[in-house]
């Protein structure tokens, strides 16, 4: 389960980062 | 209190490696910026960056940093440096697929021969990644020796970061002010340093800390115990179940040590450490013959598998050589004279094989203990548990409430995993139950 859980820690870590860099392109386009 | 310091601290970590990915990409958007492309460009642009922060990062996570490592487990570390690989990896091939897929023209770059230098270094950040994620996964189905694989890794990893590195400066569209620049050059080569502090300055820190080995004992089950003395220092306090790795023959420089749990108490106050070793015919095949005297050397201690938080009964759940941490926890309960019940489910192959089999009925004198041995091969009179250690057995010898207790697990991963699920099915919190797994690779 400790596994899992840092299974779940790695799916978010990436979400976040393909999020902000989404947000970063955002910005960038319409700024 | 201590899970609560550790949550605390392990969210701190995870915050901080968030940072050191998106401070810098964020960073680009300071000051003065050159005309903006389209959205899909920009963000291609955004995940190249990010996927070369997150391979960096990777040299800090196997750092053997001994405060970034605790909360978590080192193995827990290791798991999360290959996983995140694999997202820094999709994200680095992404990058030029996206910008292959809005500005066809640059296809033409991947043509090495023609292609200017800053793209040739993208193409080879690029196959090394590729290289490193194929080596890691399938080592043993290509029959890659540990070792070889292990500096095949370390060069490869440097080549993609250096490659990565030139490639970004030679392209440099948002690197054109020197605060920039600056700033994504030294984030590179601080990952670098943290290659070179593994790998020169703590084996320069282990050589001036040498141990000897001052009595090697035979133990039941083809396991051998090495007692270890500090040569000409105090050596160093340990949790109990915690490890260390051991370079036997050679310097500290060597590139692969072997992680082993310390045996020994934790209370002993001479320094001394016991690591007690199975054959497993890999170079365990040595220890035995290792001679008294030896000097050897040792780095640790690491891992968060250890006792120490509030429970009001220890479970220890061994499948063969996982019980070398068991025994140093219930060496060091016996020593600190710890009233509270422990129960050791303990998986061996026959009666003959159980390691440590006489001192857990001498440390049932000592301690509130009470061993259930489980034999996958019984002797014919034998009226104790067979096969193997799961849920059925557990339920039968833990007294219940299940979330009470401390649990601790350390043995082949399907047992492991097994246990897991049970200690997940039976609702005991995570923070209640510790696993070590030593394949970190």
């Amino acid at each position: 389960m400790r596994r899992l859980f840092a299974e779940k820690l790695v799916l978010a870590t990436g979400a976040i980062v393909i999020l902000m860099s989404l947000l970063f392109a955002f910005l960038r386009v319409h700024s | 209190m201590r899970s609560y310091t550790y949550t605390v601290r392990g969210t701190v970590w995870l915050l901080l490696y968030l940072l050191f990915i998106l401070a810098p990409l964020f960073a680009l958007l300071t000051s003065s910026l050159p005309p903006a492309r389209g959205f899909w460009t920009e963000f291609s642009v955004a995940i190249g960056y990010a996927g070369l922060a997150m391979m960096g990062l990777q040299f800090g996570l196997t750092a053997r940093f001994r405060y970034v490592t605790e909360p978590w487990g080192e193995d827990v570390i290791y798991h999360f440096h290959r996983q995140l690989s694999l997202i820094a990896v999709a994200l680095v091939i992404a990058h030029p697929l996206i910008l292959f897929a809005v500005r066809p023209e640059l296809i033409a770059l991947l043509n090495s021969f023609r292609a200017p230098w800053r793209a040739r270094f993208a193409a080879i950040s690029t196959y090394s990644l590729i290289a490193i994620v194929v080596t890691a996964i399938w080592r043993v189905k290509l029959r890659i020796k540990y070792e070889t694989w292990h500096i095949t890794h370390i060069i490869l990893a440097v080549v993609a970061v250096t490659a990565g590195l030139l490639h970004m400066v030679g392209w440099g569209r948002y690197l054109v002010s020197p605060q920039k620049r600056a700033l994504w050059i030294a984030l590179p080569i601080f990952w670098l340093a943290l290659l070179l502090y593994i790998r020169i300055v703590k084996p320069l820190f282990i050589l001036r800390r040498p141990y000897r080995v001052s009595k090697v004992r035979k133990e039941r089950g083809d396991t051998t115990t090495l007692v270890m003395h500090p040569d000409g220092h105090p050596g160093f306090r340990f949790s109990p179940g915690q490890f260390g790795w051991l370079t036997l023959w050679g310097s500290p420089f060597k590139i692969t040590g072997h992680p082993f749990s310390f045996s020994s108490s934790s209370e002993v106050t001479d320094g001394s450490v016991e690591m007690s070793i199975r054959n497993l015919g890999d170079f365990t095949s040595r220890i035995h013959e290792v001679p008294v005297g030896q000097r050897i050397y040792l780095d640790g201690p690491y891992g968060a598998f250890t006792i120490g938080n509030p429970a009001d009964m220890h479970v220890l759940i061994a499948g063969g050589v996982g019980v070398t941490p068991m025994i140093s926890m219930l060496r060091t309960l016996a020593d600190r004279n710890d009233p509270r019940p422990a129960i050791l489910l303990y998986g061996s192959k026959d009666w003959e094989s159980i390691t440590f089999r006489e001192e857990l009925e001498e440390l049932k004198a000592r301690l509130n203990l009470t061993v259930v041995h489980v034999l996958r091969d019984p002797p014919a009179d034998w009226t104790g548990e067979k096969g193997f250690i799961n849920p059925e057995v557990f339920k039968r010898h833990i007294p219940q409430p299940y979330a009470d207790h401390e649990y601790f697990i350390c043995g082949p991963t399907r047992l492991m995993d097994i246990i897991e699920e049970a200690l997940s099915d039976m609702n005991v919190p995570i923070s209640k139950y510790h696993s070590e797994r030593y394949s970190f690779v």
